[in-house]
């Protein structure tokens, strides 16, 4: 057993330095700020902060210490406006307001602030602990893994993120097309043959993805602001009389949040589905399950149970979405994806063998995400007047801002004039693809993954001298293709005899 | 012309056909490998490509248009932006950000008088912040002599 917490020791080591633990708050805090803000969410503040935290210098565990707190933050910081104001701040917080914004109405918008707090507190535990329990023994059995399992695990995560992605996987499938040939583009690491760059000098070493992440996430997303400017939302619910929730409405919710935080745990393990997935998928289980036994549930109308399940749900998800990304290299969300981009920046792989290279960092990472969370849980409960003021911040301001910051986050990498302009090239082309309802989470996993999955499929293919059967020899090659099959399928059927059901 | 899956599918085909007008030629001065540099992108184009005759033979999912006078505000903003990342150099940051706040900001609903405020304290604070005390190097452009 004691074999297990070394290596943890080593990362609270890490962790409670003081630089690690001031950015650990400082992300925290304005990971809660981006949570906050209608419009952005963990993606995009993480999109901000990577060239900034590059640029910085600072050091590899550091700037992800501060990006996971980032990640968890907007999580955190989601709630706030679902809570008060029927808007979700993040994508995985729509299922929060169903029953949080109904409290708020009641009069119990404090309480059901920090009973929400109290559920995202005790799901990312929950999924931080899962992360130390199976991460290592997850890593070691991947170690096993050649090109060809992992050409085949990237084609099941690709799958898993474009069919839970909803109506139309075509859409999907070519997002990640696109994001993939993105990543054809400069010189190829194996024969030097510059590839789409044109004699461009600034395209010989290919599009830097914080160009393509900023591009979609900022520009774009300014784009569709101004598209649909946020009118008539005001913070207007009654004063609370209580501040805090209390013991009996803890007991009352305990067992749903519990198992809103398992259940988004597993879904945040898997490749592609994330946070917005665990939610839904959580409320409609306590839903389901209490319903039929709790003659009094009134979800949808109030319950505190339908608020601590979805938040429970989101912030495990989150956290448990670095399990892919640390033990495979594959990662298991949007977001992780884009932070997998910035370890590239740092000439870092993440893969199995990561535990064994980079334990500070692994593990630094792994004790970052109990101490943030308890930052964050401190934080939330008595500052949430103050992050509930950004909203205040005049759209006049708030745009310009997020779009200097933007700016001096493409600047940073490379100095050129050049980049920005592809930026805002990418930005335009993004908000068209938005409008065409094209997902974009496939396609920065494309642009994050593509070197990797080329590299393996032509490795594998020169193991065999360019025989094909070596993608489905191996009996982990057979299990992924059966799982990546069984993604496709599966929800396909579902909708199918849902259909059938209904005519 | 209204948006919709056709127009989508139909870009999809012009790119699977620039990736494999571009691509086809591509081939490695010494092969030792069985895969080339071109498998991959040519691969990706024939995905692309399937994806975009679906849709263009499909059809249909027709973008809802942009309220009134959204279109034209739309342009501007990205003719606004694009002239930020093109003077962001040459002016320097604080100059180059001061002006785009400002009629960035204009766009969003904000006073001339209040815009221009916002856009000076934006410029001076942020390279105050992210250049003096966070180390991220900004351009100083045509203030260059002044700081």
């Amino acid at each position: 057993m004691s074999g297990m917490f070394d290596p943890l020791a080593l990362g609270f080591g890490v962790a409670f330095s003081p630089l690690n633990l001031l950015v650990a708050a400082i992300g925290s805090f304005f990971g809660t700020i981006v949570g906050v803000l209608p419009g952005l969410g963990p993606i995009n503040g993480v999109a901000m902060l990577i060239p900034i935290a590059f640029a910085m210098q600072l050091p590899p565990e550091t700037a992800l210490i501060l990006l996971a707190a980032v990640y968890v933050g907007a999580e955190y910081g989601g709630r706030i406006t679902s809570i008060l104001i029927n808007v979700p701040g993040e994508a995985a917080s729509v299922m929060t307001t169903l029953d949080g914004y109904p409290l708020a109405r009641q009069g119990l918008a404090s309480v059901a602030l920090s009973l929400s707090a109290w559920s995202s507190f005790v799901g990312s535990m929950i999924a931080t602990l899962g992360i130390v329990l199976f991460a290592p023994v997850l890593a070691s059995w991947a170690l096993a893994f050649g090109p060809a399992e992992y050409f085949v695990l990237m084609v099941f995560a690709f799958c898993a993120l474009t069919s839970l992605l909803g109506e139309q996987p075509v859409k999907g499938v070519l997002a990640a097309a696109i994001g993939l040939a993105i990543s054809t583009v400069g010189v190829d690491g194996n024969s030097g043959v510059y590839r789409y760059s044109f004699d461009l000098p600034h395209l010989a070493d290919g599009i830097d993805f914080v160009v393509v992440v900023i591009g979609l996430f900022a520009v774009a997303e300014m784009l569709q602001m101004l598209e649909n400017l946020l009118s008539g939302t005001s913070i207007d619910v009654p004063k609370s009389a209580r501040k805090l929730f209390n013991f009996k409405e803890l007991a009352f919710t305990w067992w749903t949040t519990v198992r809103g935080g398992l259940m988004g745990f597993v879904i945040g393990v898997l490749p592609g589905a994330g946070a917005s997935v665990a939610s839904a998928v959580a409320y409609a289980n306590e839903k389901r399950l209490i319903e039929g036994k709790d003659p009094d549930a009134k979800f949808g109308r109030g319950d505190m149970r339908g608020l601590t399940a979805p938040e429970a749900a989101n912030n495990s998800a989150a956290t448990g979405s670095f399990i892919p990304m640390l033990t495979l290299g594959v990662p298991g969300s949007g977001t992780t994806a884009v932070m997998m981009g910035a370890l590239t920046l740092y000439n870092i792989s993440p893969g199995p063998a990561l535990f064994d290279t980079q334990p500070a960092l692994v593990w630094g990472l792994i004790a970052s995400l109990f101490i943030a969370n308890v930052m964050l849980f401190v934080m939330n409960v008595p500052l949430v007047r103050v992050f509930a003021a950004m909203l205040m911040i005049p759209n006049w301001l708030l745009v310009p801002g997020i779009l200097a910051i933007s700016f001096i986050g493409v600047y940073a990498i490379n100095a050129t004039t050049f980049d920005l302009g592809l930026m805002v090239a990418i930005g335009v082309i993004g908000y068209f693809l938005r409008k065409f309802n094209v997902p974009m989470a496939p396609l920065i996993l494309g642009v994050v993954l593509g070197n990797v999955m080329e590299q393996s499929l032509r490795r594998a293919l020169s193991i065999t001298n360019g025989e094909l059967a070596i993608l489905w020899q191996s009996g982990i090659t057979k299990g992924l293709w059966a799982a990546a099959l069984a993604v496709v399928v599966v929800p396909v059927v579902y909708r199918w005899v849902g259909r059938r059901r209904k005519e | 012309m209204t948006l919709n899956d056709r127009v989508l599918g139909a870009a999809a085909l012009l790119l699977a056909a620039f990736l494999t007008w571009h691509g086809y030629d591509l081939e490695a001065p010494f092969a030792y490998e069985p895969v080339g540099p071109k498998a991959f992108p040519l691969l990706l184009a024939v995905v692309i490509g399937l994806c975009g005759l679906r849709l263009l033979v499909k059809g249909g999912n027709a973008v809802a248009a942009n309220p009134p006078g959204a279109n034209v505000r739309i342009a501007v903003m990205v003719g606004l932006v694009a002239g930020y990342a093109l003077l962001f150099q040459w002016l320097g940051f604080i100059l180059a950000s001061a002006a785009m706040a400002t009629l960035v900001g204009r766009l969003f609903g904000g006073s001339w008088r209040r815009c221009a405020l916002g856009g000076a304290g934006l410029g001076a604070a942020g390279f105050l912040l992210f250049d003096r005390v966070m180390d991220v190097v900004l351009p100083l452009g045509l203030l260059g002599d002044l700081l």
